[in-house]
């Protein structure tokens, strides 16, 4: 299955980078030094935009995820979305559950603004983003932010040219966060960061002071490997500087990387520790594996050569659950180091800002009204939903001794259906048609709408909630967002569906992702590269991904791989 | 009898000036444009046949350039005998900071007699310097030996220039070092292991630096 997967991959669902980088500039770094550079010029994307190096998806470090299920889980959280404070305050377990068990890559993007409490902030702060992105940035840290550019993710295809969009989008995005907090300025580590999500990080003295705190709790969770690191004088921040300062954003494969930042939106902190805490504890957690790096030095090079099979998605997520460290073990440990730490260096110099204590704390900490939690969204697909259209979270309250929702797998058909594909046929007439009218009478919202540059839009003037913003974009520099269209006839009717095309587009049916997940790269679906002449971005043949229609007995598919337990222990 | 020496050395200077390309083409002979920028530290291990008789390992730790990172130093500076002090020719800024960098050395680590480790100066990206810097060049012999610097190396690690001696440069100064120390050692004293042979005179050391300022 796995490496038919690659095999897909490498065949349909990729780009190559060349088509990206030579016609976006000349000056592309992958231009005229990609052969003295050993890459070959023809190199492919995997599903998640890279194209090379150690992040690049293999089939072992990730899990699958069976289509039905996803689709499944899409639904799920576009209601959890549309209810968002009543699910935070009342069901956070169910949400923590859902986060652990992986975002839809649909839905990540939003679910994570939600989750990180951008989507409040946003709605709070309209036009900010706007105003320091129009600002002149201070000329010393401009100066710096330029060097970093294209050294972030240099084998990832949105920041593979010098210039190009990602590496724009970068910049401004890390300006204007300099101008946001002058006293923090930019930070190197917050690039990986920013590649990915804006978010505050900690400052140098609290990273040695989350040093301390990994140690003491690793005393705790494994001795022998403490003793080990003691004993060769290793401290912490010679290993774990880039694990903490980037969220492991340059450390796990990808598909790691997201499940991650899935548990940390939602958890917060901990999950960071406990992440360090497996790696160590799988790393340097037996005797012989002790006796296998017998010096600081060979012991510090095992932390950098991390062995795939622990950062394997499903592995150390079920790593990262199981671990005994709970919130209030981070907080009590950090309590007792910055105690020792004023005594040994006095006070901090430093006034962080708050540590993301998760979803649950971002809300109630923050004010907001129901509107700030609207859905905004900027492509309307109208779906008859089959049975009821009320929300799971009503559903669920009167049926509160149901455990899992009942199993709708078969109630909702696949939006992202092919052409080819037999099944869901009248459901694929009926969203052309909707998708048609919807036109007809709106003219087509941005392809892209981030969040980066949402444009003021009244509030009132927004469709009630109705359709998925793509992901981040990273083109918002080439396609700014046109005006809102105010759908006022609003429809009777109208469910979301998770997907990420301009409908103008959507009259077909997109393309099935090939493999389960891969609605993560939405972005790069949809929305290539202009001048890109050659790769048909809507394939004619693409036939139906043979492993999910074969699998349609859900319960059992269910136990295979929902590994994650029912929830998490040590909160 | 091979003797085998382990050394730790540095590799530092300012964001952007290109200390990973070195180490990455000192010691796996490649050159690429796209490394990631440094976060913390890394670390990366030469060998090399000095001479028939021995063998120096060479620990180079590729510090992150960025100024913030600055009280960090501290704890990778620890136990280093030796120093590559990068700029790069294309850009001022980044040779104004190789006396910050020189400085926060010595303040940081110190050799076991209280002198300061050997620090080479590297003149990086020569391949670009097209004018640059190129009119201090000239001057770097007086600037190394005004500020302690055991000497200087126009470098590139795209061309592969330079780089080869300039470590070889710097081994030559540690290992005399080192000679210098085993020589002065009393064969009939053993000196016992957490005893500090050179604790007083580093302290004077200290001191003599410290009401220098």
């Amino acid at each position: 299955m796995a490496q038919q997967e690659n095999g897909r991959l490498s065949s349909e669902d990729t780009m190559s980078v060349r088509t990206l980088g030579s016609q976006f500039d000349e000056e592309s770094s992958f231009g005229s030094d990609s052969e003295i550079n050993g890459f070959p010029s023809l190199r492919r994307t995997d599903k998640y935009g890279f194209i090379g190096g150690a992040q690049q998806y293999s089939a072992e470090s990730a899990q699958d995820v069976p289509l039905e299920v996803l689709r499944h889980r899409e639904v799920k959280w576009l209601d959890m979305l549309n209810h968002w404070d009543k699910w935070i305050s009342k069901r956070f377990k169910k949400v923590r559950l859902r986060c652990q068990k992986g975002i839809p890559p649909s839905l990540r993007g939003r679910a994570w603004l939600y989750l990180s409490g951008g989507k409040v902030k946003r709605e709070q702060n309209p036009g900010k983003f706007e105003e320091l992105d129009s600002m002149d940035g201070d000329p010393k840290w401009v100066d710096v932010i330029e060097r970093d550019l294209h050294r972030q993710f240099p084998f990832h295809e949105m920041f593979v040219s010098r210039g190009g969009h990602g590496q724009q989008d970068l910049f401004r995005v890390l300006k204007a966060y300099t101008l946001y907090r002058p006293d923090e300025g930019y930070c190197q580590a917050q690039a990986p960061i920013a590649a990915v999500l804006l978010m505050h990080m900690p400052a140098e003295e609290a990273i040695q002071l989350d040093g301390e705190i990994l140690n003491a709790l690793l005393k705790r969770v494994c001795p022998p490997a403490y003793r080990h690191l003691e004993k060769h004088k290793i401290e912490p921040i010679l290993y774990m500087t880039e694990w903490f300062m980037c969220a492991f954003s340059r450390t796990l494969p990808w598909a790691s990387v997201l499940r991650v930042w899935d548990m940390f939106l939602c958890d917060g902190v901990k999950i960071i520790f406990r992440v360090g805490l497996v790696l160590l504890k799988c790393m340097l957690g037996s005797r012989e594996k002790l006796k296998a790096c017998p010096g600081q030095y060979e012991t510090m090079e095992l932390l950098r050569a991390l062995e795939q099979r622990y950062m394997q998605e499903a592995f150390l997520v079920q790593q990262i659950l199981e671990l005994p460290i709970s919130a209030r073990d981070v907080e009590r440990e950090h309590r007792m180091q910055l105690k020792r730490w004023r005594k040994t260096h006095g006070e901090l110099s430093y006034k962080s800002p708050p540590r993301m204590h998760g979803a649950q704390a971002i809300m109630s900490a923050e004010p907001h009204t129901r509107q700030d939690l609207r859905q905004k969204p900027t492509i309307i697909v109208q779906y008859p939903l089959p049975s009821d259209t009320k929300s799971e979270f009503a559903r669920v309250k009167k049926r509160s001794t149901i455990r899992k929702a009942p199993n709708l797998t078969f109630d909702v058909p696949n939006p992202y259906a092919l052409p080819t594909d037999p099944k869901p046929a009248p459901l694929t007439n009926q969203t052309h048609e909707t998708a048609s009218n919807n036109q007809s009478k709106h003219p087509p919202p941005s392809l892209q709408q981030s969040h980066l540059t949402t444009p003021k839009q009244t509030p009132s003037s927004d469709p009630p909630a109705s359709v998925v913003p793509p992901q981040p974009s990273p083109n918002l520099s080439r396609t700014p967002p046109p005006p809102q269209p105010s759908p006022k006839p609003k429809p009777a009717h109208v469910t979301e569906i998770p997907r990420s095309s301009n409908p103008a587009v959507t009259v077909q049916p997109l393309p099935l992702p090939k493999d389960s997940s891969n609605t993560n790269n939405s972005a790069h679906l949809i929305d290539p590269p202009p001048t890109t002449d050659s790769t048909p971005l809507l394939p004619d043949v693409a036939p139906v991904n043979g492993n999910s229609a074969a699998a349609p007995t859900v319960p059992g598919l269910r136990n295979s791989f929902e590994s994650v337990g029912s929830e998490d222990t040590y909160l | 009898m091979q003797k085998e020496h382990l050394f730790k050395v540095l590799v530092i200077g300012d964001l952007g000036v290109g200390k990973t390309s070195i180490i990455k083409r000192y010691v796996h002979q490649i050159f690429s444009q796209h490394y990631r920028a440094t976060i913390g530290v890394d670390f990366a291990l030469k060998v090399l046949h000095w001479d028939s008789q021995t063998v120096v390992r060479l620990q180079l730790w590729d510090i992150a350039g960025q100024e913030r990172y600055g009280n960090m130093t501290r704890v990778y500076y620890r136990e280093a005998v030796g120093a590559l002090i990068v700029f790069d020719v294309t850009r001022a800024s980044t040779f104004d900071a190789v006396l910050k960098w020189k400085d926060d050395l010595d303040l940081k680590v110190t050799l076991s007699n209280g002198k300061p480790v050997p620090a080479v100066l590297l003149a990086n990206k020569s391949d670009q310097s097209r004018e640059g810097l190129r009119s201090q060049i000239p001057k770097l012999d007086t600037f190394c030996k005004e500020n302690g610097f055991v000497g200087w190396f126009e470098t590139s690690a795209k061309d592969n220039t330079n780089i080869e001696a300039a470590a070889k440069c710097l081994v030559e100064h540690i290992l005399a070092y080192e000679e210098n120390i085993t020589n002065n050692t009393d064969p009939d004293v053993v000196a016992l292991p957490g005893y500090n042979n050179n604790t007083k005179e580093r302290v004077r050391t200290r001191c003599v630096t410290c009401s220098k300022f």
